[in-house]
This record gives structure tokens, sequence and C-alpha cells, in this order.
């Protein structure tokens, strides 16, 4: 009885930790970019339709996370495993909880702070309000990548709880959410850093448009590599590795140890390599004369700084493969 | 079909997702290889007739003169000078790559670098280059002695940092163009089943937003980048000019 309790218990903490832990960042977000719009308003009251326009724009970008936060809650409620005698295919949704809560609390915020940056660029850059809106839909769009694949994951989790009914099984299912989750928050970290650096040096100097533009592509995509690499994981975890040959519950161990190797190791490098191509971003805006040193210099650098999280995911292949 | 089913049928596999019914490294999968043919072979038809667009078409002039001297200019920019035969390589599988990745939109025809086997020998492709290249340019003694810098114990850590750029230039393509894949097949497969469906996410050009993304920008965005990463790497080994 009192399993049977707890495992309802912690399939309803996984509907309402999915949806609240993504709806606190998307209100905190939404909160900072009216007060920088207000803020922006302050300072160039001339251009307030322009900057309402471009904080409404960024507003309903962030929303995006809330909305798929809320989609996962509804699926979880409509096909809950209550009814399956198993606790352990309750036990597994925490997974979703780790994906979802963790990426949606991080991805709230980080798509907020170029939004907050576009304020007041078009403060200073009024008749420049399209183009600066563009960068800013560009990049929250690719800032928001990493909530896509926490979705993903969090599906095929909850199409394979059901089927969880041994110790490793479970913990397989929760080592997959927590890969994604915890390995999106450093280079969501980095994506805003990045994104931040980069709108408000186009507000800067309206002319490097072209060059921050293919930049901001190019780092952007460097950026979120570390994402791919535990997506990679997670999905290894989840498709690759064949039912019979997990019968110990050891097993489920190293699963969590693989998942949650790959996931700590993007924290550092996705932060650094996000300052990196920030610091770089403001130069270029500064100084476009300097776009090529300073582009070569910054992928360098991101390429070595991206070894750090090859090392944890050949560790974590390893962990898998060589059980 | 509807959303449960979806997400619950057996079907929904790694071997349904990827193509492969074991180790993804150990089988081959012979539709991946057919379509990489397919591919070649459009990819040849395309070159015969490169001589063609050339004399008698100006938009087809105007648009090859840009591409390659959009190559020659990332050349530039990536290696600090130019070269002709790295802007060729780099060039030849920018185009092959994007190719690749963006096979999908032709019909019943698949991403071949959906499949880890391509993008890793892809990646094996850039990293015989990038080595003879440096072995080229420092010559047999230094590229040796770079090996033991900066004390002889750092031999195998070496050794790993540079098979590591395998790992990392082929897993980015193949994780990225994966879960593109992955994410365009359960939205097609979502509303493949009423036509209610069917017809709001054409209508509302939802359709078009998914390929146009995941297919068409995240194929072209990778293979630029690996392109761009190949002569990166290029430049990283052949500017140490000692420690």
């Amino acid at each position: 009885m009192l399993m049977h309790n707890s495992s309802e218990f912690v399939h309803y903490g996984v509907v309402a930790s999915s949806i609240v832990l993504s709806s606190i960042s998307v209100g905190l977000g939404e909160g900072l970019i009216s007060w920088s719009a207000l803020n922006a308003i302050n300072r160039q009251p001339a251009a307030r339709d322009d900057i309402m326009r471009v904080a409404i724009i960024g507003m309903t970008l962030v929303e995006t996370v809330a909305i798929l936060g809320l989609l996962v809650s509804i699926l979880l409620l409509i096909y809950s495993n209550i009814e399956i005698t198993s606790h352990f295919s309750n036990y597994s949704e925490i997974g979703i909880a780790c994906a979802m809560g963790i990426t949606g609390l991080v991805i709230g915020l980080a798509s907020a702070v170029p939004a907050q940056a576009a304020c007041y660029a078009v403060a200073r850059q009024p008749f420049f309000t399209q183009r600066i809106s563009g960068f800013m839909l560009m990049t929250q769009v690719l800032i928001q990548t990493p909530i896509i694949s926490a979705f993903l994951v969090s599906l095929f989790i909850q199409g394979q709880s059901n089927s969880a009914t041994t110790m490793s099984n479970c913990l397989r299912l929760i080592a997959s959410g927590l890969c994604v989750g915890v390995g999106s928050i450093g280079p969501a970290i980095g994506l805003s850093a990045f994104a931040k650096a980069a709108v408000s040096s186009l507000g800067k100097n309206i002319k490097a448009y072209d060059k921050l533009l293919s930049f901001t592509f190019i780092s952007e995509a460097l950026i979120e590599t570390p994402i791919i690499f535990c997506l990679i994981i997670a999905i290894l975890l989840l498709f690759g590795i064949p039912q019979e040959t997990m019968d110990h519950d050891f097993d489920g161990i190293i699963f969590l140890a693989a998942g949650l190797c790959t996931g700590l190791g993007t924290l550092g490098s996705g932060i650094s390599s996000g300052k990196t191509a920030a610091a770089a971003c403001t130069q270029i805006g500064e100084n476009p004369g300097a776009y090529n040193i300073l582009s070569r210099t910054s992928i360098l650098a991101q390429s070595l700084i991206e070894t750090i999280v090859l090392y944890t995911i050949i560790l974590s292949l390893l962990m898998i493969l060589l059980r | 079909m509807n959303s449960a089913e979806l997400i619950e049928t057996p079907e929904w596999s790694f071997a349904s997702i990827a193509g492969y019914e074991e180790n993804p490294l150990l089988t081959i999968n012979s539709e991946i290889i057919i379509h990489t043919w397919i591919i070649i072979i459009l990819l040849a038809l395309a070159l015969a007739c490169v001589n063609f667009i050339l004399r008698y078409t100006v938009i087809g002039r105007f648009l090859l003169i840009q591409f390659v001297s959009f190559f020659v200019d990332l050349t530039k920019q990536s290696l600090g000078f130019f070269t002709f035969s790295h802007c060729v390589f780099a060039g030849s599988l920018f185009i092959f790559i994007t190719l690749c990745n963006t096979a999908s939109i032709i019909p019943w025809l698949e991403e071949p670098t959906r499949d880890l086997n391509t993008a890793l020998a892809l990646g094996i492709i850039s990293f015989f280059y990038v080595q003879y290249t440096i072995l080229k340019t420092r010559g047999p003694h230094l590229y040796i002695k770079d090996l033991f810098q900066p004390f002889f114990v750092m031999f195998p850590l070496n050794i790993v940092g540079k098979l590591s750029s395998i790992i990392s230039i082929s897993f980015r393509l193949f994780g990225n163009i994966f879960g593109g894949a992955i994410i365009t097949k359960l939205y097609f497969t979502l509303i493949r089943g009423s036509i209610l469906l069917e017809l709001l996410g054409i209508l509302s050009g939802m359709n078009f937003i998914i390929v146009a993304f995941f297919t068409l920008f995240e194929g072209l965005l990778q293979a630029f980048v690996f392109a761009m990463l190949t002569l990166t790497y290029i430049s990283i080994g052949t500017q140490e000019s000692g420690h």
C-alpha cells in the first residue's frame, strides 16, 4: 500500500514539476524582458512603439518553453501508468522531470537574455528595428534547441516507461533524462552570454550586420555541440542497449554514472565556449575590419575547449559498451 | 495512428530510426550505401553540366562564381593564406555533405549522414587529410617531435587529442542530422493519421517550417561547420611553430 502511494506521489510530482519549473523560468524571463523594455523606453521615449513590439516578439518566443512543458504534463496525465502494478515504471518518469524541468528552468531564462539586449539595442538604433528584431529572433530560436531535444527524450522515456519493470531499466531511463537535463545547463548559459553580446554589439554598430550574422551562425552551432553529444548519449541509453543484457541491478548504476558524466562534463566547456565567442563578438562589433583574425582565433579556441567534452563522452561510451 | 500509439509502438526502436539491426558500428546498412551512390550519381550529373552552365546561363554563372569566391574567402579567413588544394578539399566536402544532409527533400531518399558510419567515414577522411598536410608542412622530424611536447609523458594524451578530432567532427554531424531526422519523422508520422491534421499542416506552413529548419538550415549549417573545422584543424597544426 505504501509502495503504491509513493509511486502515485512520484507520478503526480513529475507532472507538476515539468510544468512548474518551466513556468517559473518563463515568468521570470518575461518579467526581465518587460523590465528592460521599460528601461529602454525611459532612455529613448520616441521609440516606444518599436521597443514594445520587439519585447512582445521576444516574450512570445520565450513562452514556447512553457508550452512544451505543459504539453509534456498533459501527455503524462493522459497516459498515466498508475494502474500498472510495477512501481518502477512510475519511478522512471523522474527522468522526464529531470529532462523537461531542468532544461525548462535554464532555457526560459537564457532565451530572455537576447530579448533584453534587443530592447536596449532598439533604443539606441530605432531606425533598424527590423534587423535587430530578426537577429534577436534567430538567436532565440537557436537557444531553444535544447528544449526540443529534451522534449524528444521525454517522449521516448514516456513510451518506454510502461515496460520498465526492473531497477536497472528504471535507472537507465532516469539517466537518459538526467544526461539531457544537466547537459543543457552549461551550453544554455554560454549561448545566452553569446547572444547578449551579439545583439548589443549589433546595437552599437549596425554596419557590422553581415559579419555578425555569419559569425553568430557558426558560433552558436559550435557552442551547442555539447548538447548534441548529450542527446547522442541519451538516445544510446534509450535505444542502444539490448534488453536481455541488463539483468543485474548494478548496470543501472553504470547507466546513471554514464549519463551524469557527459551531462556534467558539458557544464564548464559550454560556459567558457560561450564566453569566448561573446568576447570575440564584442570586438567584431567595435572593429569589423579585424573580422578574419578574430573569428579565426575564436573558432580555434572553441574547438580546443570542446576537447574536454569529448573526453567525457568517450568515457561514457566506454562505460556503456564495456559493461 | 494517434500520438499514444506512436510513442508506445515497439517499432520505435533504435533499429527503426537508424536502420541498424545490432551494433551500429559493425552492421553495414545496404540502403544507406545505395542512397549514397544515388547522391554521387546526382553530383556527377551536375558536374557534367557545369561547363554548359558557365557558358550559356547568366544566373548559373553568377551563382557559381559567387560560390567559388565564397570558398576562396573562407580559406583565406580560416588559414590566413590561400592554398588551392585546401580550398578544393573543403569545397568538395561542403558540397557532398550538403547534398547528403538535405537528401530527404527528394522523395524516397534518406540522409546518408544519419548513419554513424557515413559520418565517421567523412571524419576519418578529413582527419587523414589534416594529418597529411601537417606532416608535409612540418616535416616528419618536427611532426614526431610535436607528439612529445611539452614533456615526454604527454605522448599518449597528444595521441588521444589528435584522434578525438575524428569523434568531435563526425559526432557533431551525425548528432545534428540524426536529431533533425527523428523530429521530422516523428512530426510526419503524427500528422499522417488524419486528413484534417495534414491539411492544417500544409495550409499553416508548419510542414514547410519543420523541413526548412531541421533539414535545409541544419544541413547547410552543419556541412559548413564541417568544412570550416577541417580548415581550422589544418591551421592549428601548421601554425604551431614550436613551444
